[in-house]
């Protein structure tokens, strides 16, 4: 009888142990993000978040999944808050409401990630590649802005797989919104149509 | 007489597992480091190489060993996010040039000053494991369980931190730290570690150097 219950608790520890060792990850971010310090110029624009966008569910493998969907639409929202001082946030076209504006819709193409054991390096990694498809609110399409985001951490000892690529999720994410503020008046076909509107304000 | 052999065969143990630290100091001038009282510092890790990460964990034992300085040490992590997204690893000043930049824009400006930081400590390195040998076993059974065997394996920190000065935009100084060691894990039915701390002691020699910086000399005499 002894041996039968030792031979239970074992086999539940191996168990437990096995499962512990488990490879997947079901990652939720949730981060509150700081504010942009950025002074916005005069432009006005429309951001549409989709409900896809807004809802957004990488599996960039069959055992990782991460819910960024809810920490993107916040962290945008902050960036490009910074970029323009005339905003408004839809979740649709037909619901765009100014007249000169860019029409902005954001949408993710794809998301990676490499743990330590596949790269052998100590650091955890994950990409975001955005995609920003630019029109102009009469619907002339201005560009389709491809914007890679990158953030790795440190693979601590006592940190999980889970934590881990949340960090580094976090991470890809702020990286994303610095991209945006650094490099989006820097798009060519963005300072081009800037120039545009400003001559033809000043004609008017 | 057996007890006395064993306790020497265990100091002897222990003694092995000492870090080696070296540091070097490098400043531009022997003046003293200008310091008002209600001036703070703040300490940032480096993380745009490509192959590690200066984590954050260090940054915050190198603060912690700085409080009791003539200075106020900011949270990275607060100074990083008032400032958002400007000391992000993509866009954080590599050189003095491009800080003068930054400190152009009056809302980034405003942000550091209304923090009164006088100066920006950049810490970039990290710690490695490498030469790993033998091997260690672990086995459980209804009868019971064990480890047998001997793992050894050397760890080396190298860390190096730059001072820069916001009031006129300039290097006050260099340090670098090495620190290197060996560990063990014995085996014998329970597993006995014996870490070196390398990490820790690179912290500890990097943060009481950095201290020195900031404390006025006669009070630390």
């Amino acid at each position: 009888m002894q041996t039968t219950k030792i031979s239970l608790i074992a086999t539940l520890f191996a168990l437990l142990v096995i499962t512990g060792c488990s490879s997947s990850a079901q990652v939720q971010v949730e981060r509150k993000f700081p504010t942009v310090v950025s002074k916005p110029k005069a432009v006005s624009a429309s951001i549409i978040f989709n409900d896809e966008f807004k809802a957004y569910v990488a599996t960039p493998n069959k055992n990782t999944s991460i819910d960024i969907g809810s920490a993107q639409t916040i962290l945008l929202s902050n960036a490009f808050k910074g970029l323009f001082d005339n905003i408004e946030f839809i979740s649709s076209e037909d619901q765009v409401s100014f007249e000169n504006a860019l029409v902005i819709t954001p949408s993710v193409q794809e998301v990676q990630v490499s743990t330590p054991s596949d790269t052998y390096l100590n650091v955890y990694e994950v990409w975001i590649k955005y995609s920003l498809d630019i029109q102009t609110s009469k619907g002339d399409q201005i560009d389709n802005w491809f914007m890679p985001a990158y953030g790795k951490t440190p693979d601590s000892f006592m940190l999980s797989k889970t934590n881990a690529i949340e960090e580094a999720a976090v991470i890809a994410l702020r990286d994303a919104g610095a991209k945006l503020l650094l490099d989006f008046y820097r798009i060519p076909s963005i300072y081009n149509w800037l120039i545009r509107e400003r001559r033809r304000g000043d004609e008017q | 007489m057996k007890k006395l052999i064993l306790l020497f065969s265990m100091a002897g143990l222990l003694a092995g597992c000492g870090a080696t630290t070296s540091i070097d100091e490098y400043r531009p001038s022997n003046s003293i480091m200008e310091i008002n009282s209600d001036e703070s510092v703040v300490i940032l890790g480096r993380r745009d190489a490509g192959h590690y990460d200066t984590d954050r964990e260090f940054i915050s034992c190198v603060s912690g060993k700085m409080k009791g300085a003539d200075i106020g040490v900011v949270p990275e992590q607060q100074f990083i996010d008032s400032i958002y997204p400007w000391f992000e690893p993509r866009t954080a000043p590599k050189g003095l040039k491009r800080l003068t930049r930054l400190m152009q824009d009056p809302d980034i400006k405003s942000q550091v000053d209304m923090q009164k930081i006088r100066y920006l400590v950049w810490l970039d390195g990290s710690t490695e494991t490498d030469n790993q040998g033998g091997s260690i076993s672990c086995a459980i059974g209804p009868g019971g369980g064990g480890c047998f065997g001997f793992a050894q394996w050397e760890k080396s920190s190298v860390y190096e931190a730059i001072v820069w000065d916001l009031k006129d935009f300039s290097e006050k100084g260099r340090l670098r730290v090495d620190s290197a060691g060996t560990s063990y894990l014995i085996g014998a039915v329970a597993p006995i570690p014996l870490l070196t701390p390398v990490k820790k002691d690179a912290c500890s020699s990097l943060g009481k150097q950095l201290k020195k910086f900031f404390t006025v000399q006669d009070q630390m005499e």
